[in-house]
C-alpha cells in the first residue's frame, strides 16, 4: 500500500505501460541515433570528399588512408582507456617514438619478433611507471605524462642523435606492407584491437570498474572496486598499445625517425573527445574513438588531395579540434540542462 | 521534538492582513513528458513563514525554483511586490529581493568561510565592481555577526570551507541571508542535510527574518520542523496545490495525509532480542577511530542496533571504522567470532560487512551509471566467468532487484536522475546484494521524504527476518526508536547510555546525547 504511494508520487514516468518491445527498440534506436554526432560528421566529410576530389574514393587512396590512420588509431584506443578513468596521457607520442627507435635499434634490429617484444615491453614499463605515480602516489595524470613526454622525447634524440634508425631485419616492414584482399594488414590489426578494447570495456568486470571509477571514484571505492589496481592496469594496457603502435609506425616508414609520433598526443586526445568521450571520465564509447580517428584521418587525407600547404593543414586540424570541442559542449548542455540547471546558477544564488 | 511542537503554537498567532510580498498567479511548469507543477496560485505576506510541504516529486522544489527565477514558468506569472515585471531569471529574482537557499549548500570548497559568506557579492547582480577590493577588518566583523545568527560565531573565518561537515556547510550558506538584502527568503529543503541540533539555529534565523518583516518560504517534508516554524502550510501533491492551512488549525498527521493522499501507517518499535534467542554476530571491542573512543558493543543475529548521537559524537567514525572506510586506531572487531581487520571497503565486503554511506551522492552510487550498473557494482564477480560479464544473468538479477525494492525507472534509468528515496533504494539493494552478515547503515533516510522513508524503514526492518546484524547510525531520535531493537547513545566519542526502544522515549535519547542538560 505505502509502496504504491511512493511509486506514484516519485518524479517522471519511465515509459508508457503498454509499450511493446518493438516500440522500445525503436525508441532506443531514436535515443542512440540522437547521440551519434561523430558518425554524422564523418558521413558529411565523406560526402564532401567525394564531391571535391575524384581521387578520394579510389581504392589506392582508401587503402593509403587506412594505413595512415591505423597507427594513430591504436594510440587513440590507448588514450581512450585513460580518458575513461578521468586521466589524460600526453606522453603517448614520445613513448611511441621511443618504442619505435628502440625496437628498430636494440639488438641490431635483426629480429622482427624481438623488435615487437622490445616495443611492447617498453610501453608496458612506462605505462606501469605512469600508472604507479598516478594511482598509488596520487599525482595528476597531466603532470606525470608531461614529464614523461619530455623524458621520452629527450631519450629518443639522445639514442638516435637525430638520425633515423634503420633496422636490419628483412621482414621488419612486412606487417605494414602486406594486404589481405586489398585491405592493409595494419588496418585489420587496428580494427581487431578496437573490437578487443570494446569487448574489454563493455563486457568484462574490469571494464565496468573502469567506467565506475572514471565516473565517481569515491562511490566506486566504497562499492568495493579495487580503484588503484584497476587504474594502474589501464595505464599498463595503454602502454602496451602505444608501444606496439610505435613499432608499427617504424615498420610502416621502414625506419624509426626521431620525430616519429610527434603530435600523437594532440591527435589522439582530439579524436577521443570528438568521439564523444568526456575528459572528466566515465563516459565514452570505443566506436566514438574509432570514428574520431577516421574523421581526422579523412581531413588530413583530403587536405593533401586538395593540395593545401602542410602548414595550413596543421592549422585546419587545430581549428577542427576547437570546433569539435564546441560541438561536444553543445551536445552536453542540451542533454543535461534539466538536471543541472540549478547548480549552473551557482554564481547568482 | 516535543519542544518544537510547543514553539509552533506561539508562532502561529499572527494573521496576515497586508499586501502580498509575492504572488504565484496560476503558475505551471511542464518538462518534456512530466507536469511538475500545474496551475498553482499562492501568495506570501510580510513577516510570515509559509511552509510548502509535499512528498518527493510533488513539485514543491520546482515551485521554489519558479519563485527564485531558476526556472521559467510554462504558464502563469510570478510577481513580487515592488518589482516591475515577472520573475523569469535568477538575476530578476535577486533584484526583486528573492534569496534562495539550496538543499545542497552552494559552497566553494577552496574558499575560506568568510569568502563563502560573501560569495554572492561576486555575482554580477551584486553592486560590486570587479576592480573593487575584497576583505577588510569591518568585513570580518560583519562576517562574524552573520555567522553568529546561525550559531557559528566561533568559526575560524580563514579556514577553507571544504573542511566543514555537512551541517556547518549549510549554516555558512544560510548566514548569507544576513549580508544580502532580500524580502523573501526561500529555504529549499535546507535542513535536509543538517541534523537535529542545527535546527535550533535555523529556527533562530527564521525568527529573526520574520521580525524583520521578510517572508520566509520553507520547503520541507519534516513535520516537526514545519510545525515549529510555519504560520501557514501549503501542501503540494502530484504538482497541484492541495490545500493551504493555518498551522494552528491542523496536526502533523493531517498534513501527512494531505501529502500522500492517505493515512500514514506508523511502525511500532521492534521487540528487544533476548540474549539467548540468537548468537552474537558482530562484536566490537574497545574500538577507537577519529572522534570515537574505546567503544564496545555487540549485535545479535536478526537484531538492529541504533547508534544515536550529535554531530562529532563519533557515530560516523565508529560506523566507518567497522566497515573499512576509515582506519581503526585500536580495538578488535569480530564477525561470527572471527577477528577481522578490513583496511578497505573491498576487504570489509570480503569479511561480509557492508556499509551504506551517509553521503549518497559521493559514495552511494556512480553518477553516470544506470540502476543496473549501480545495483551490481559490488557483486560483479558473481555475474562473471573469468572476468567476462554474463550480461543475461546480470539483467535477470537486476530485474528481480528493481522489482523487489520497487525501484523507479527500472534497470535503465540513470540513478542520479531519481528521487532521493529511489536512489537510496538502489544503494541499499546494492549493499544487500553482497549478502553481508553485518549491515552498517549510516543515516539511511537522510534527505528522503515521508512516503519513501516508510519504504526504507520496511526494508531495514525486513533485515531482522534475513538474520542480519544491523547497525543503524542516525541523528534522529525518533528514527532510532522506530527502527532499532536497542539504541546506543554516543556523547563526545564514548557510550553515554543504552536504551531498549520499546520502553524508551525520544526525550531519553536526546537528553543522554546532550549530557543531561535541559534543552
Amino acid at each position: 500500500m505505502t509502496q504504491d504511494t511512493a511509486a506514484r508520487t516519485a518524479d517522471a514516468p519511465p515509459k508508457a505501460p503498454g509499450e511493446t518491445t518493438g516500440g522500445l527498440a525503436l525508441r532506443r534506436f531514436g535515443q542512440w541515433s540522437k547521440e551519434q554526432y561523430p558518425l554524422y560528421i564523418l558521413i558529411a566529410l565523406l560526402i564532401f570528399a567525394g564531391l571535391t576530389s575524384d581521387a578520394f574514393f579510389s581504392s589506392y587512396n582508401l587503402s593509403n588512408l587506412l594505413l595512415q590512420v591505423s597507427v594513430i588509431g591504436i594510440v587513440t584506443l590507448a588514450q581512450f582507456l585513460i580518458v575513461l578513468t578521468g586521466g589524460i596521457d600526453i606522453s603517448v607520442g614520445a613513448v611511441a617514438g621511443l618504442a619505435g627507435v628502440l625496437s628498430a635499434g636494440l639488438f641490431g634490429g635483426g629480429n622482427t619478433l624481438l623488435a615487437v617484444a622490445v616495443a611492447i615491453a617498453l610501453g608496458a614499463a612506462i605505462g606501469a611507471f605512469n600508472g604507479y605515480l598516478i594511482a598509488y602516489r596520487g599525482l595528476e595524470a597531466f603532470i606525470v605524462t608531461l614529464g614523461m613526454l619530455a623524458l621520452g622525447r629527450g631519450l629518443v634524440y639522445a639514442y638516435t642523435e637525430g638520425q633515423p634508425v634503420s633496422p636490419h631485419a628483412a621482414d621488419f616492414r612486412t606487417i605494414a606492407t602486406t594486404a589481405i584482399a586489398g585491405v592493409p594488414v595494419l588496418g585489420v590489426i587496428w580494427i581487431a584491437l578496437a573490437v578487443a578494447v570494446a569487448f574489454l570495456v563493455r563486457r568484462t568486470v574490469f571494464g565496468r570498474r573502469v567506467y565506475a571509477l572514471g565516473s565517481s571514484k569515491e562511490a566506486a571505492y566504497a562499492s568495493g572496486v579495487p580503484v588503484k589496481g584497476t587504474m594502474i592496469t589501464v595505464y599498463v594496457i595503454a602502454g602496451v598499445l602505444v608501444g606496439f603502435a610505435g613499432f608499427l609506425l617504424a615498420a610502416r616508414i621502414g625506419a624509426a625517425t626521431p620525430t616519429g609520433g610527434d603530435n600523437y598526443e594532440i591527435d589522439s586526445i582530439a579524436a577521443v573527445v570528438i568521439g564523444g568521450a568526456s575528459l572528466v571520465g566515465g563516459r565514452g564509447r570505443v566506436l566514438g574513438a574509432v570514428l574520431g580517428t577516421l574523421i581526422f584521418g579523412v581531413i588530413s587525407n583530403l587536405l593533401v588531395l586538395l593540395n593545401v600547404s602542410t602548414f595550413l593543414q596543421d592549422a585546419f586540424r587545430g581549428a577542427l579540434i576547437i570546433f569539435a570541442m564546441v560541438l561536444t559542449t553543445v551536445q552536453f548542455t542540451r542533454r543535461r540542462r534539466h538536471r543541472t540547471a540549478p547548480t549552473a546558477q551557482i554564481a547568482h544564488s | 521534538m516535543s519542544t518544537m511542537g510547543a514553539a509552533a503554537s506561539s508562532a502561529s498567532a499572527s494573521s496576515p492582513p497586508r499586501t502580498a510580498t509575492f504572488t504565484l498567479d496560476g503558475v505551471g511548469k511542464v518538462y518534456p513528458g512530466v507536469v511538475a507543477v500545474s496551475d498553482v496560485t499562492l501568495s506570501g505576506y510580510p513577516g510570515e513563514v509559509l511552509a510548502i510541504c509535499g512528498a518527493n516529486g510533488a513539485g514543491k522544489s520546482t515551485l521554489a525554483k519558479l519563485l527564485a527565477g531558476q526556472e521559467r514558468p510554462s504558464s502563469g506569472r510570478v510577481i513580487v511586490d515592488g518589482y516591475d515585471g515577472e520573475i523569469t531569471t535568477p538575476s530578476a529574482a535577486l533584484d526583486a529581493g528573492v534569496l534562495l537557499m539550496h538543499q545542497e549548500p552552494v559552497i566553494v570548497d577552496t574558499f575560506s568561510i568568510q569568502e563563502n559568506v560573501w560569495l554572492t557579492g561576486l555575482s554580477s547582480a551584486g553592486r560590486r565592481k570587479p576592480w573593487q577590493l575584497v576583505g577588510g577588518r569591518e568585513r570580518a566583523e560583519r562576517t562574524r555577526a552573520a555567522l553568529g545568527v546561525v550559531g557559528m560565531r566561533d568559526a575560524d573565518l580563514g579556514m577553507p570551507a571544504g573542511r566543514l561537515g555537512p551541517g556547518p556547510r549549510q549554516m555558512v550558506a544560510l548566514s548569507r541571508s544576513q549580508v544580502n538584502e532580500h524580502r523573501i527568503l526561500l529555504l529549499d529543503e535546507t535542513t535536509a542535510s543538517t541534523t537535529e541540533e542545527h535546527f535550533k539555529d535555523v529556527e533562530a534565523l527564521v525568527r529573526k527574518e520574520r521580525e524583520a518583516g521578510a517572508t520566509v518560504v520553507f520547503v520541507s517534508h519534516r513535520m516537526p520542523e514545519v510545525f515549529a516554524l510555519a504560520d501557514r502550510i501549503a501542501v503540494m501533491r502530484n504538482g497541484s496545490l492541495v490545500d493551504v492551512v493555518e498551522t494552528a488549525d491542523t496536526t502533523p498527521d493531517e498534513i501527512m495525509t494531505l501529502m500522500i493522499g492517505e493515512a500514514v501507517m506508523a511502525l511500532e518499535p521492534p521487540e528487544p532480542v533476548s540474549p539467548d534467542a540468537a548468537p552474537t554476530l558482530l562484536d566490537v571491542r574497545g574500538v577507537s577511530s577519529g572522534s570515537a573512543c574505546d567503544i564496545s558493543f555487540s549485535v545479535r543475529e536478526g537484531e538492529i542496533v541504533g547508534i544515536y548521537g550529535l554531530v562529532g559524537s563519533g557515530r560516523s567514525s565508529l560506523a566507518r571504522s567497522i566497515s573499512g572506510h576509515q582506519r581503526r586506531e585500536t580495538g578488535t572487531v569480530r564477525v561470527r567470532g572471527r577477528e577481522v581487520h578490513p583496511h578497505s571497503p573491498r576487504a570489509a565486503l570480503r569479511e561480509k560487512i557492508a556499509y551504506l554511506s551517509e553521503d549518497r551522492r559521493r559514495e552511494g552510487f556512480v553518477k553516470d551509471f544506470d540502476n543496473a550498473g549501480n545495483l551490481t557494482l559490488s557483486t560483479l564477480g558473481s555475474f562473471s566467468t573469468g572476468g567476462v560479464l554474463n550480461v543475461r544473468r546480470e539483467r535477470r538479477r537486476v530485474a528481480r532487484l528493481t522489482d523487489e525494492f520497487q525501484i523507479k525507472g527500472g534497470a535503465e534509468r540513470l540513478t542520479s536522475s531519481l528521487s532521493g528515496g529511489n536512489q537510496q533504494k538502489v544503494c541499499i539493494a546494492k549493499v544487500l546484494e553482497s549478502e553481508p552478515d553485518v549491515v552498517v547503515l549510516d543515516e539511511p533516510t537522510k534527505g528522503i521524504d515521508v512516503g519513501a522513508r516508510l519504504n526504507i524503514y520496511q526494508i531495514v526492518r525486513g533485515l531482522i527476518e534475513r538474520r542480519k546484524a544491523v547497525v543503524v547510525v542516525t541523528s534522529e531520535a525518533e528514527e532510532a526508536l522506530t527502527l532499532c531493537n536497542r539504541v546506543i547513545v554516543l556523547r563526545d566519542g564514548v557510550i553515554a547510555g543504552e536504551f531498549v526502544s520499546k520502553t524508551s522515549t525520544t526525550d531519553d535519547l536526546t537528553r543522554t546525547a546532550l549530557g543531561g542538560e535541559i534543552q
